[in-house]
């Protein structure tokens, strides 16, 4: 079962009564990411009856925002942990990203257009960086990115020995971070795009039907022909490009980049794709459960603020929520 | 020491009242197709297996195993093909891995331990280095370990399976000598082969099964590789294929060739000459590890070509990757389908156009009408027996997976179709089918190259056979040349035989 006999029995044709029921049968065997639904909104009603300050707009919207990095980044990591792989380095991506943007702006011409392709750009460096040891070398992709995580964060620290870089673009601040697009702020209108892109590549498109068997069973997509290297590899660079992206929106919220942001961050976007229902043996995930798992990680971290409870025991509520529902859900 | 054994699985017999006796210091053989009963026989002896009647008396004791452990402790030791040995480890751990001699304090007497290995090695005469790392050892020493690690403690009956099937002549001969060593030492042994000549060579009785059941038992000096193949074929096989065979006996061979490989050699493959016509079937017969299999993957671009030249439809190609080949027209159903054919957690539909995705996309966005309306032809005219395209490919029977991995290649037609063992774990009637839809792709012109170790199959389908004996094609005959299995079999161990003397004394191989 995949999101796109999702999207077909729920838009492209008219629910039949059998396709009811069998959309029941699914809900009841508690298949994803169904479960995924219901939970979110179980969660939801749970805040809302608790805090009187949960249910509102303007919360929801901050949800939006303070998801967004995950969000973003794990669209990416979806494609990596589908096709069998994993991306330890995300964080330190993002933070090298960051930095490259904003030193190039300063750099020629404070130009908003230079610093997006720089960042862009260097997200893509560490990804193929991944993929090509991933593929060419055969190590082991947790150990490569456990690799690049380390030299990544390192090079952004070295860059301007751990001092954070200024931006003073309007330009970019407006498209990457304060602006609005359509009435949104423009940070959930990137993790909208990103999100978007992803539905189309993985579900609608050849790449995502490669990157599925070849985390399915490597050797079979090999066998039919697929060139598993490249398509392995591709899937890192996008998890970087969408690492880059982050860093755009972060740096531009706060009007400068720094080498030591986001630390850590890789486990929320790992817990956030497996919560939402990818398999860590590969060829099983959506998009749209990725997308669920971050907002519910999202939505405990604000939920929990909202109530109250102190960061350390947010922290373990969280992680017992985490394991609890991928204990819950999985097959 | 077997007698009257009957196992069933499920409603099928895989057994039925067999009987072996294997004296004190002997070799005995034990023959027979594969499905024959072997492995079951050695599961049920090394208490794999509970049997459903009959009996099982080591030295005049009735037992009965309802585990390896228990196997064991009665004194049968097993040496399984696929060999179970820590490589990390040395000769001398892994004899005495689980019983090493120990401190009061729990730690390893690591001098002790090699001495009690070392002493053990020489009171079996067996020539191994106890401080040597396994997996840095050759094959053959390695399944000597294994030998020997079966032969710790107390050992009546030895079991070899295929012991040889992967060891090159010269360590045949050590493992041979080996072999005469723990015979001599009163233990009796089941050797297991697929290899004729090694029967004569080292067994003093043989015993051939056929379809779960005895068919003799003889003494190896009073017998011919005539009358064994004879009995692992059996005769009614036989006479029914002739008749079939004349039915399509007229194909000419004239047709222009798809695919011609000529002096190609790699690492597993010396100079192969070898080439399959437009409409042709085209065999590879030849006994596990000849380098049949290796052919196709080199065809295939898994194995790269160090010499000679492969020309699909006239045209030199350098084929690199399976990619490169799939595009020149080559088509593979492999060896083993759920490793290489198919992604088992998928639907139908992903695993049968996955070789085919430019044919169901326009500008790489999947056009998902098209591929479920392939996938349901395919469903359809190859009749798999499933819910619906959209059904998991792990919740079909062995044969109609197979099915769905030639609907990977069914349309368009590749130019040439390559089938390796394409009806292993097949029921018979999926098989009649699957052979059904390898002549109807015949029929549209496709050439076809199979590899089989299913004799009968292969006459019964190819309109040539080429043998293959230790990466070389030793001779190709038309049909017609060969119209029974039990010659065929006879040749492929005549060649066998010969080309072990040829390695051993530099004699050309008949031609």
């Amino acid at each position: 079962m995949t999101m796109t006999d999702l999207i077909a029995s729920n838009v492209v044709a008219a629910p039949t009564p059998d396709r009811r029921r069998k959309l029941l049968q699914k809900l009841l065997r508690g298949e994803r990411p169904y479960m995924l639904y219901i939970a979110f909104v179980i969660l939801l009603v749970v805040f809302s009856l608790s805090s009187p300050w949960f249910l509102s707009v303007e919360n929801f919207l901050n949800i939006g925002r303070q998801t967004t990095l995950v969000s973003i980044i794990a669209v990416g990591m979806t494609f990596v942990i589908v096709a069998r792989q994993i991306d330890l380095s995300v964080a330190s991506t993002l933070a090298l990203s960051g930095m490259a943007a904003a030193l190039a702006m300063s750099h020629i011409n404070n130009s908003w257009i230079v610093g997006a392709v720089a960042g862009l750009g260097t997200g893509a460096l560490v990804g193929l960086l991944n993929g090509l040891l991933t593929t060419q070398l055969s190590i082991p992709s947790f150990l490569v990115t456990l690799g690049t995580l380390s030299m990544a964060r390192g090079l952004a620290m070295m860059v301007t020995n751990t001092k954070p870089v200024i931006i003073t673009n309007e330009t970019y601040f407006a498209i990457f971070g304060e602006g609005t697009f359509l009435g949104m702020p423009v940070p959930i209108a990137w993790t909208l795009a990103a999100m978007i892109a992803g539905i189309l590549l993985l579900h609608y498109n050849v790449f995502g039907r490669r990157i599925y068997a070849v985390g399915g069973n490597p050797t079979a997509a090999l066998y039919s022909g697929v060139n598993t290297k490249w398509v392995t590899t591709s899937a890192f660079v996008l998890t970087g490009v969408l690492a880059g992206l982050a860093a755009l929106v972060l740096s531009a919220r706060s009007h400068a980049a720094r080498p030591d942001v986001v630390q850590g961050m890789e486990l929320d976007v790992i817990a956030a794709v497996i919560l939402g229902g990818c398999s860590l043996f590969g060829g099983r995930g959506y998009i749209m459960g990725t997308l669920f798992g971050s907002l519910i990680i999202g939505t405990l971290n604000n939920g929990l603020v909202l109530l109250g409870v102190s960061s350390p025991m947010q922290l373990v509520i969280k992680g017992a929520i985490i394991v609890a529902a991928v204990a819950f859900t999985k097959r | 020491m077997v007698d009257g054994i009957t196992k069933s699985f499920g409603g099928v017999r895989a057994l039925r009242a067999v009987n072996l006796e294997v004296r004190a210091g002997e070799v005995h053989a034990l023959l027979g197709e594969n499905g024959a009963g072997k492995s079951t026989l050695i599961k049920i002896l090394s208490g794999v297996h509970a049997f459903d009647s009959g009996a099982i008396e080591i030295a005049g004791v009735p037992v009965a195993f309802d585990s390896p452990a228990k196997s064991r402790e009665a004194g049968i030791a097993v040496v399984y093909q696929d060999l179970s040995l820590v490589e990390s480890l040395s000769v001398g751990d892994n004899l005495m891995l689980g019983r090493e001699p120990r401190t009061r304090f729990g730690f390893v007497r690591k001098r002790e331990l090699m001495a009690q290995a070392g002493a053990f090695l020489a009171q079996l005469g067996i020539p191994l280095d106890t401080r040597a790392t396994v997996g840095s050892l050759p094959f053959a020493y390695r399944q000597m370990t294994e030998i020997a690690k079966a032969l710790m403690g107390e050992v009546r009956l030895l079991i070899l399976d295929e012991p040889t099937s992967s060891l090159t002549s010269d360590e045949v001969r050590i493992l041979f000598n080996a072999i005469g060593k723990v015979t001599r030492r009163g233990v009796g042994v089941i050797y297991v082969t697929h290899r004729l000549n090694e029967v004569f060579e080292i067994s003093q009785r043989v015993t051939v099964l056929r379809d779960g059941a005895n068919v003799g038992t003889f003494v190896t000096a009073e017998t011919d590789m005539k009358r064994l193949v004879n009995a692992i074929v059996g005769t009614e096989r036989l006479r029914s294929t002739p008749a079939r065979a004349e039915r399509r006996a007229a194909r000419s061979l004239d047709s222009p060739p798809v695919l011609s490989l000529s002096s190609v050699s790699n690492d597993r493959l010396r100079a192969v000459d070898l080439s399959v016509l437009r409409g042709e079937i085209h065999g590879l017969a030849g006994l596990i590890g000849s380098g049949r299999t290796e052919i196709l993957e080199t065809i295939f671009g898994l194995r790269p070509v160090e010499s000679g030249t492969i020309e699909i439809d006239g045209k030199r190609w350098l084929l690199k990757s399976p990619a490169d080949a799939i595009g020149r027209g080559i088509a593979l159903v492999p060896e083993d389908r759920h490793v290489q054919g198919l992604v088992l957690d998928h639907s139908i539909e992903r695993n049968v156009t996955l070789s085919r995705l430019p044919y169901f996309s326009r500008w790489g966005w999947m056009q998902q009408r098209a591929a479920n309306r392939r996938a349901e032809t395919a469903i359809g005219k190859l009749a798999v027996k499933a819910q619906g395209a959209s059904s998991l490919v792990r919740t079909l029977s062995g044969g109609n997976q197979q099915k769905v991995v030639f609907g990977k290649w069914n349309d368009p037609r590749p130019l040439v179709l390559m089938l390796d063992e394409p009806t292993v774990g097949v029921d018979v009637g999926a098989r009649e089918e699957i052979y059904g839809v390898i002549r109807h792709a015949v029929s549209d012109g496709t050439g076809v190259l199979v590899v089989s170790s299913d004799l009968v199959e292969l006459i019964e389908l190819c309109d040539r056979i080429s043998v293959i004996v230790s990466g070389r094609v030793a001779r190709t005959l038309v049909r017609g040349e060969i119209d029974d299995a039990e010659e065929l079999h006879h040749l492929l161990q005549m060649f066998q035989a010969s080309s072990q003397d040829a390695f051993d004394t530099g004699v050309e191989l008949p031609a």
